[in-house]
């Protein structure tokens, strides 16, 4: 459903991307996952149009969409939870979510609040808080909620886990498995590689901005350069 | 000193305030939504300035119908200026000082411009309304206090946009992460244009109630400006609220100043009150709530 093929994407005269080639089936969970500064936001904020690809296209539902504001993303059934969560810190919970929701007319916005807030509840007592104050965790919360709010078929999540206790990591972790079970197809990025390839259908390895490695969630664990390089197991000598 | 020369002081120094707080508020709504340091600001005080005069003396309308109109026009300028001006320079990466330079350069050519199609005289418009009000021994023009009162209401409706309405809400959540903004969808453009549309009838409804207190000129925009420039650093860079506040606390210095010292005092004191704000408090007395 959404593809990125070959991007290649530049800050200033740097380049950061390299034919970086992507695909999230229908209903998918794919992981992104590598070394910091290897360019997995980048691939994410390509995708969502917040960086504007050099060269290559993102097709979603074989409609392209590279060269086409990032406000039409929401409206096509892409949205995104940003890394650090980047709520409105200064506008109430109830706000921030209902914001997720500006590219869908009011009465669906409203609608879509009512599906969010049973997904999920633990937000409703901070509805009326201020976000910026609110702890990560309820702050991750909170960003799921706006990003669900435009009822994407496919989420992109930046470091869904950055910054997170170990319980709110399991929480956010299960929440993630439970709107990929409602059909929504999440791609996300993650430094964890057992964490990401774990939970995922399929994965990508970056490295320096270049995809270096691909298959399948369980492919990638047994991956010999994954185990060794990002899992620290060693294989035994024959 | 006597109670009504202190009320006096008071109602003065609110009045003035009330003036910087209209500018100041729109420059901090703007600095607060784009970060731009809009220095053609003053010149949309001094275009409000001509167009009521051009069209409650010239032409001799209706004051109200003269102001509306003055208002509706000054806005649509307000939003070429962003569109034609600003907007290009925007989408590069480097543009903090190319719009600097542009608005500078703006503000000159309209300044010049004004001096080519109305000349340097100095143009007088008359009182909107007659009458003084009388409190004991107090006396106070109409046309002063209504200053103060259509200021304050322009201000409220303009906190009810910003606070109560969707087009407030994209406003603030812009103003606090643009990217995020646009990740859910909120154009920044139009975002970016209706923050200068309100700023700029902000500035013109100053210029139509200062007209007939101060002559339309040129150069009228310039003290202004720099006024509003002080408010806004006064304030918190990008405060709407603290620009408000700020301006009401900078009429009351200087009204204040005026009571005390000798007339050329009042900018030093009010300067000096901003220098030392600065050092103290270097991001200003309100901030940290910006829009």
């Amino acid at each position: 459903m959404l593809r990125l093929e070959n991007i290649d994407v530049h800050y200033g005269a740097t380049q950061v991307l390299w034919d970086v080639s992507i695909e999230v089936g229908e209903g998918e969970m794919v992981a992104v996952m590598g070394p910091n500064g290897s360019g997995k936001s980048t691939v994410l904020k390509a995708a969502m149009g917040l960086k504007k690809p050099s060269s290559g296209r993102v097709v979603l539902d074989g409609e392209e969409l590279q060269g086409r504001s990032a406000t039409v993303r929401p409206r096509r059934g892409m949205s995104i939870v940003l890394e650090r969560r980047r709520l409105f810190p200064r506008m109430s919970v109830r706000e921030n979510i209902m914001l997720g929701g500006y590219a869908r007319p009011s009465a669906e916005a409203h609608r879509s609040f009512d599906w969010v807030l049973d997904l999920l509840p633990e937000i409703r007592p901070h509805l009326d808080a201020t976000a910026g104050k609110l702890s990560g965790g309820q702050q991750q919360m909170v960003a799921i909620a706006r990003g669900l709010m435009a009822r994407p078929r496919v989420l992109l999540m930046d470091e869904p886990f950055l910054g997170l206790s170990p319980a709110m990591v399991k929480n956010v972790f299960a929440i993630m498995k439970m709107i990929n079970g409602e059909g929504v197809a999440i791609l996300f990025n993650e430094q964890n590689a057992k964490l990401s390839f774990a939970m995922s259908h399929r994965g990508y390895l970056l490295e320096s901005g270049r995809v270096v490695l691909s298959g399948s969630g369980e492919e990638m664990l047994e991956h010999p350069e994954v185990k060794r390089v990002y899992l620290g197991v060693r294989e035994a000598v024959s | 000193m006597s109670v009504a020369g202190f009320l006096e002081l008071v109602i003065n120094g609110l009045i003035s305030g009330s003036i910087y707080a209209l500018i100041g508020s729109g420059i901090a709504l703007i600095y607060g939504t784009t970060r731009v340091l809009n220095f053609a600001h003053g010149e949309l005080l001094m275009i409000a300035g001509y167009l009521v005069f051009f069209f409650a003396v010239t032409l001799g309308w209706n004051v109200f119908l003269a102001s509306l109109l003055t208002l509706v026009l000054v806005g649509a300028i307000g939003a070429l200026i962003q569109r034609v001006t600003i907007a290009p320079l925007l989408a590069r990466e480097d543009w903090a000082f190319r719009v600097i330079a542009a608005t500078i350069g703006l503000s000159i050519f309209l300044q010049s411009g004004a001096q080519l199609v109305f000349g340097e005289r100095f143009q007088s418009v008359p009182y909107f309304f007659r009458g003084v009000l009388v409190l004991g021994d107090l006396r106070m023009p109409w046309q002063r206090i209504a200053i103060f009162l259509i200021a304050l209401a322009i201000m409220a409706v303009c906190a009810l946009i910003l606070y109560r309405t969707q087009l407030g809400r994209i406003v603030r959540a812009t103003a606090q992460d643009a990217e995020a903004a646009l990740a859910v969808g909120i154009p920044s453009g139009l975002v970016h244009t209706s923050v200068f549309v309100i700023s700029a009838v902000l500035a013109g409804a100053g210029a139509i109630l200062l007209s007939p207190l101060i002559s339309v000129n040129p150069w009228m925009g310039i003290s202004y400006l720099l006024k509003g420039f002080a408010v806004v650093i006064l304030g918190g860079l990008g405060s709407f609220g603290g620009a408000v506040a700020a301006g009401f606390l900078l009429g009351l210095i200087e009204s204040f100043s005026v009571g005390f010292a000798p007339t050329e005092w009042r900018d030093v004191i009010a300067f000096t009150f901003l220098i030392a704000v600065i050092w103290v408090r270097p991001n200003g007395l309100f901030s940290g709530r910006e829009a």
